[in-house]
């Protein structure tokens, strides 16, 4: 009902068409993605490590985070499974998910749930640790969107960095819902 | 100079400046005729009409504009010591029937910096200035003119108005901290939003006053009737200076 | 109701706190101009953001049709409400047809202009804002100042006390970060134990049916990931046609909004999850009105971004509370008069035209220029007291003859030099309050120029 109502007076009142400007691809500034990737990250307030290999990433995650959840790991999903009751996952400390690419332009982490499947997961822990292989980065936005099939999804989020505000005074401050901590291994 | 010495240049001269600050016109007059101009100034001239436009009655400056309109039909090109009174020409005497007339004189209307760069292609003017001076970058000129970048755009920076001080023997133009904030004049906003119109005006003058300006120097009289009325109120001792006044080294 | 001026009078009679609030959001203006100086192309950015949204614009209908089409192919329900009225009631027939109550909110600015808090509050149902800033002022009891920012008006020693007398925290804390934990902690119970979450729609996408949602707290997540029935609210002007324009818009948005390179978090609901409930309300409330009209039509390409207010003189100095519209600052100056011009006709006179509103706008919108336009509409359909109208309308004719024009200027004059100062500066002369009036010389310049000049 409101429906037709609304769709006719935009009709009546729409002006003429408007171009739709397009998009080309830029050309990928010859620039060293993986420094800029690690800048931003800095600037956003996130931690980056750099691995050398991914055989390395597993013993550098129990040394430095032992009781860490790991989220990339499909046995993980069978103990959380998105059917458990939510305070289960309101005791997750530390969790681990691999990102699929991470945006240069400004430190963001492409998470979809292609690859998790229990949504909350990276909001709600108190610490998110990603892992990333360094090729799996891209200049800016544009081509970001470029690599994302939106339509294979049914939830998918960039992340930069923990969870912030400023609300208070233009104080900076992490962890106002989500992590407090936001970690990113950048996996040669 | 390429200027064709046959062109004729109409002055027009603010109502304000005309009443209040006539030694600006007089400036402006004689600086042009240095630069080598052939310059009347139609006696019959008023008002652009600003002040009743951007009040909400432009339907009522109509008559001021055909008054305008009537007085520079004969003139190339029309200057004014004013970038709020030649924006408005240029763009809200759109109201007026575009006749051949109106958009030749709305095409040829020019503040006075611009004038001199763009069309004389004159940027040193030979003069000195030994004094610490602070640049307002009135906002009409600066961004309805742009008679500079404002801080806002990411671009080439560049003010015309800075251009022809910085040849100046002797000049330091001070750097402020924020670069081309409102003065808080705004034409009539001035008496109905009084209050932010004066605290404003207040902090650029502290603004220029804390970088260390002796004389603040601006492309519009308004802004600087505006600011040198609250520093004499509140005794600052900053001087204030129309960009005419120093170009043509008048004896101030 | 009190005028602009007379509201921001008052704001500016506590002078410490006026220049703290005017020098807050200056920095926020600033750390936008560094955010924005990292993109080179940052002025061709506009220029597509803008081109984008002046073809969504005049393709209005089909885009949103389009995105119904795939929403619902996704699994979302998608809604259609005409006015504010029709959108709260539609909210709460969703709540109620789940028997829910307990409700958490992140940002919308549409949820504001249609007052659903208080409608859905009188219905009995809990309706808590998750956003830091927006929790702050419902605690308060108080509308927002900023839409970005909405506590920015708030000292921490203020918050601290509300959060003492609200939340239990202890009595004098003013530490950011511990009242952020503070709220981090009240909050999070609310988001375990909500059953509703309501969001509002940064951008939508009609090629696929998304819905995106930008916070910097992840308080949109917190509560659309855990409550198994989640509400997305739209305004119709939302919309984008394709998941690259993204690209764009994302790229800009915090960059001018808070000087960040990127939210926190980009959030992109596709389809519902397993086992929960998806809704998409698209609300009109006036906008398909707004469309028609030409001279104003291009404040629909508003991303509430903000920016606008943060450079605004005006603003920064009176505070978004003296705007008494739930969108303050440049564009809320010529928005409001849209809904009701009677009632917001002094705001498109709270601006002295400076322009820095239009050239931060990332859509570029032409802001001066409809505060301009509106000025004249509203003297038009004299909404102006009658005295100021008349006093214009005489000028008008002083102004236009140069007989009259010289006549009064010379009385002026003379009132000027020979009048004494008790009767010059009568406090009925607002000039005078603060400044002195103009010098008087015995000449004008046309005299000066009759009696001196003689041509080369």
């Amino acid at each position: 009902m409101y429906k037709d109502k609304i769709i006719q007076r935009i009709q009546k009142n729409k002006h003429s068409l408007r171009p739709l400007p397009e998009n080309p691809p830029k050309m990928e500034d010859k620039i060293d993605l993986s420094a800029k990737f690690c800048e931003n990250l800095k600037i956003v307030g996130a931690d980056v490590f750099r691995i050398d290999d991914e055989s390395l990433v597993s013993p550098f995650i129990d040394l430095h985070f032992p009781n860490a959840v790991d989220f990339s790991d499909p046995e993980t999903w069978k103990e959380y499974s998105s059917t458990d009751p939510i305070d289960k996952f309101n005791k997750l400390n530390t969790v681990i998910l691999r990102g699929q690419f991470g945006v240069a332009e400004n430190g963001a982490v492409w998470l979809d749930d292609t690859f998790f499947s229990q949504r909350i997961v990276p909001f709600i822990a108190q610490h998110l640790v990603i892992k990333l292989s360094k090729k799996n980065l891209v200049g800016g936005m544009v081509e970001a969107y470029r690599k994302i099939n939106l339509t294979k999804t049914g939830f998918g989020v960039f992340i930069s960095g923990p969870s912030k505000t400023a609300d208070i005074e233009q104080v900076l401050v992490f962890g106002a819902h989500g992590p407090l901590k936001h970690t990113v291994l950048l996996i040669n | 100079m390429e200027m064709n010495v046959n062109y004729k240049i109409g002055l027009f001269i603010p109502c304000y400046i005309d009443q209040f600050y006539p030694q600006v016109g007089i400036a402006t007059l004689e600086l042009l005729v240095k630069l080598g101009l052939n310059v009347d100034y139609p006696l019959k001239q008023t008002c652009c009409g600003q002040p009743l436009a951007n009040s909400g009655c432009e339907a009522d400056a109509r008559s001021i504009y055909l008054n305008f309109v009537n007085n520079f039909r004969e003139f190339d090109y029309v200057v004014s010591p004013s970038g709020s009174c030649v924006y408005h020409v240029r763009e809200h005497y759109n109201i007026l029937e575009q006749t051949e007339e109106v958009t030749r004189i709305r095409q040829n209307t020019y503040e006075l910096c611009e004038f001199i760069v763009d069309i004389l292609k004159v940027e040193d003017l030979k003069i000195s200035f030994p004094h610490k001076v602070g640049i307002h970058h009135s906002c009409h000129g600066l961004r309805g003119l742009k008679l500079g970048a404002s801080s806002e755009l990411v671009t080439t920076r560049y003010s015309k108005v800075h251009r022809l001080l910085e040849k100046a023997d002797k000049i330091e133009l001070i750097t402020l901290e924020r670069e081309d904030e409102c003065c808080g004049f705004g034409g009539t906003f001035s008496i109905f939003e009084p209050d932010i119109s004066v605290k404003m005006g207040t902090e650029r003058i502290l603004d220029h006053e804390r970088n260390g300006a002796e004389v603040i120097t601006a492309t519009d009289m308004s802004c600087l009737m505006h600011l040198e009325g609250i520093a004499r109120r509140n005794k600052n001792k900053v001087k204030f200076n129309h960009i005419a006044e120093i170009l043509n080294q008048s004896r101030l | 109701m009190m005028n602009h001026a007379a509201k921001a009078g008052k704001f500016l009679a506590d002078l410490k706190r006026a220049d703290w609030h005017d020098q807050t959001l200056w920095i926020m203006r600033k750390k936008r101009d560094k955010a924005v100086s990292c993109v080179p192309e940052w002025e061709e950015l506009r220029d597509k953001a803008s081109q984008i949204k002046e073809h969504v614009l005049s393709n209005l209908d089909a885009y949103l049709l389009q995105f119904e089409v795939e929403a619902v192919k996704n699994g979302a329900q998608v809604h259609w409400a005409f006015d504010s009225e029709s959108f709260n009631q539609k909210v709460y027939s969703i709540i109620n047809g789940y028997q829910a109550q307990k409700v958490v909110k992140s940002k919308s600015m549409l949820t504001e202009e249609c007052g659903l808090n208080p409608y859905l509050e009188d219905k009995g149902i809990e309706v808590v804002d998750t956003d830091l800033g927006e929790r702050i002022i419902q605690l308060r009891g108080e509308p927002p100042s900023h839409m970005v920012v909405p506590a920015i008006h708030l000292k921490k020693e203020e918050i601290g006390e509300l959060f003492h007398s609200k939340l239990g925290t202890e009595k004098g804390l003013a530490d950011a970060q511990k009242l952020t934990s503070a709220a981090r902690q009240h909050l999070r119970k609310k988001f375990l134990s909500a059953e509703v979450a309501i969001t509002g729609v940064n951008f939508s996408v009609a090629e696929t049916g998304t819905v995106v949602v930008c916070t910097n707290e992840g308080n949109a997540d917190m509560g659309v990931q855990i409550a198994p029935v989640q509400i997305h609210c739209m305004g119709i002007e939302k919309i984008l046609p394709r998941v690259e324009d993204l690209g764009i818009f994302i790229q800009m948005l915090a960059r001018n909004a808070t000087g960040q390179p990127i939210t926190t978090y980009t959030s992109h609901y596709q389809k519902p999850k397993p086992g929960g409930a998806m809704h998409i309300i698209i609300v009109d409330n006036g906008r398909s009105e707004h469309l028609g009209n030409s001279k104003y039509r291009d404040s629909l390409k508003c991303i509430r971004c903000g920016a606008c207010l943060n450079t605004c003189p005006v603003y920064r100095r009176s505070g978004g509370h003296s705007y008494n519209y739930v969108i303050s600052g440049p564009v809320g100056s010529i928005l409001s008069p849209i809904y009701s011009i009677n009632k917001y006709k002094d705001l498109p006179f709270a601006s002295s035209l400076c322009g820095s509103c239009t050239n931060v706008c990332p859509v570029k919108i032409n802001i001066h220029q409809q505060l301009y336009s509106w000025r004249q509409e509203i003297f038009e359909k004299r909404l102006i007291p009658t005295s100021k109208r008349y006093g214009f309308k005489f000028a008008g004719k002083i102004l236009a003859s140069s007989r009259y024009y010289n006549f009064f200027g010379k009385n002026i004059r003379w009132a000027l030099k020979h009048l004494p100062r008790k009767v010059l500066y009568h406090r009925i002369n607002i000039w005078g309050r603060c400044r002195e009036l103009p010098p008087a010389p015995d000449k004008t310049f046309n005299q000066w120029y009759q009696e001196n000049y003689k041509r080369n």
